[in-house]
């Protein structure tokens, strides 16, 4: 998703940019910006030209994160054997 | 199975999601053979898929002992509601959506039963990221490795971590996240915004701050 473009000749200030950015950031976008009024104010905020490559870089590195580090102890799948043999229809054949 | 009032069905097969989450070898065979009673079945599934369901579990919760109890009843839903899964999205897809419903049941009987989540989990303003709007910012990228981002994100409040994790983690888009969190689309943007810009807040504060003080450092 792109924002629509602005109509506004006055600069915005930093607050009005970041207000836009979780619409900005949301739908799959992450960040891309093709409003000239906020294009316009990121090439003369570094501050806010920051922030943005920042949240993009975040929610880049997140995708690291899907493989797994953490391994649950053997008691997890000892205690799902006791479950199953406790409960036959747990290995009984789904009729679905 | 009805989670929380959730079918247990199978997701709309979303762009991507194959993609993020492709067919593992001898998955498929393991499937059939589960959904036949085999019990050396369950057993495969249960090795290939138990890191990245515990890993879920753990984000989620922060807390491992919790977060292998509900490994544990989520391999057991998983079990007695295979025959449902018809293959219509990635099994691993399948099998999240069904951890996520069950931590996010868990987390209602401990006491959120009675208010609903777009309220909860809304963390402080204590815990609001900071808006800095006048200073110059030392740029991020490039800097953060996975343990850092790792110990980042066990930092976030847990509201924000949960919608975090559910959408840049997990991969799932704002609306399922409104109905898991019950919640508004427009509640989970901006929770993910906020978790973003602490995380970016944390992580910042983690370049001048000694690792095991990270924790502190999100207080």
């Amino acid at each position: 998703m792109t924002l629509q473009k602005s109509n506004r000749s006055t600069p915005l200030s930093c607050a009005e940019f970041q207000e836009k950015l979780p619409d900005l950031f949301a739908a799959g976008a992450n960040g891309h910006i093709e409003d000239p009024a906020l294009l316009d104010h990121l090439s003369t905020c570094e501050n806010c030209s920051a922030l943005v490559r920042d949240l993009q870089y975040i929610a880049d590195q997140a995708r690291q994160l899907l493989q797994p580090t953490h391994e649950p102890s053997d008691d997890v799948w000892k205690k799902i054997q006791e479950s199953l043999a406790a409960d036959p229809s747990y290995a009984e054949p789904n009729e679905k | 199975m009805d989670v929380q009032g959730q079918q247990m069905t199978e997701p709309k097969t979303a762009p991507g999601l194959f993609k993020r989450n492709p067919p593992i070898a001898g998955e498929a065979e393991a499937i059939e053979r589960a959904k036949a009673g085999d019990a050396e079945a369950f057993s495969k599934l249960y090795a290939l898929h138990k890191r990245r369901v515990y890993t879920l579990c753990l984000r989620m919760l922060g807390n491992v002992s919790e977060a292998e109890d509900m490994t544990q009843e989520a391999f057991l839903h998983l079990f007695r509601k295979i025959g449902s899964f018809r293959g219509e999205s990635a099994f691993s897809t399948w099998l999240h959506r069904l951890t996520v419903n069950l931590v996010l049941m868990h987390l209602r009987k401990k006491g959120l039963q009675l208010v609903s989540l777009e309220e909860t989990i809304n963390p402080s303003e204590e815990d609001s990221p900071k808006r800095d709007f006048g200073s110059r910012d030392t740029q991020l990228a490039g800097s953060v490795d996975r343990v850092a981002l790792e110990r980042a994100v066990a930092s976030l409040p847990p509201g924000y971590r949960m919608v975090f994790v559910l959408h840049d983690v997990e991969g799932f888009e704002h609306n399922e996240i409104a109905v898991m969190l019950e919640c508004s689309t427009g509640n989970s943007k901006s929770q993910l915004h906020k978790a973003r810009l602490k995380l970016r807040e944390l992580l910042r504060q983690a370049e001048s701050t000694p690792q095991d003080n990270l924790k502190e450092a999100a207080l």
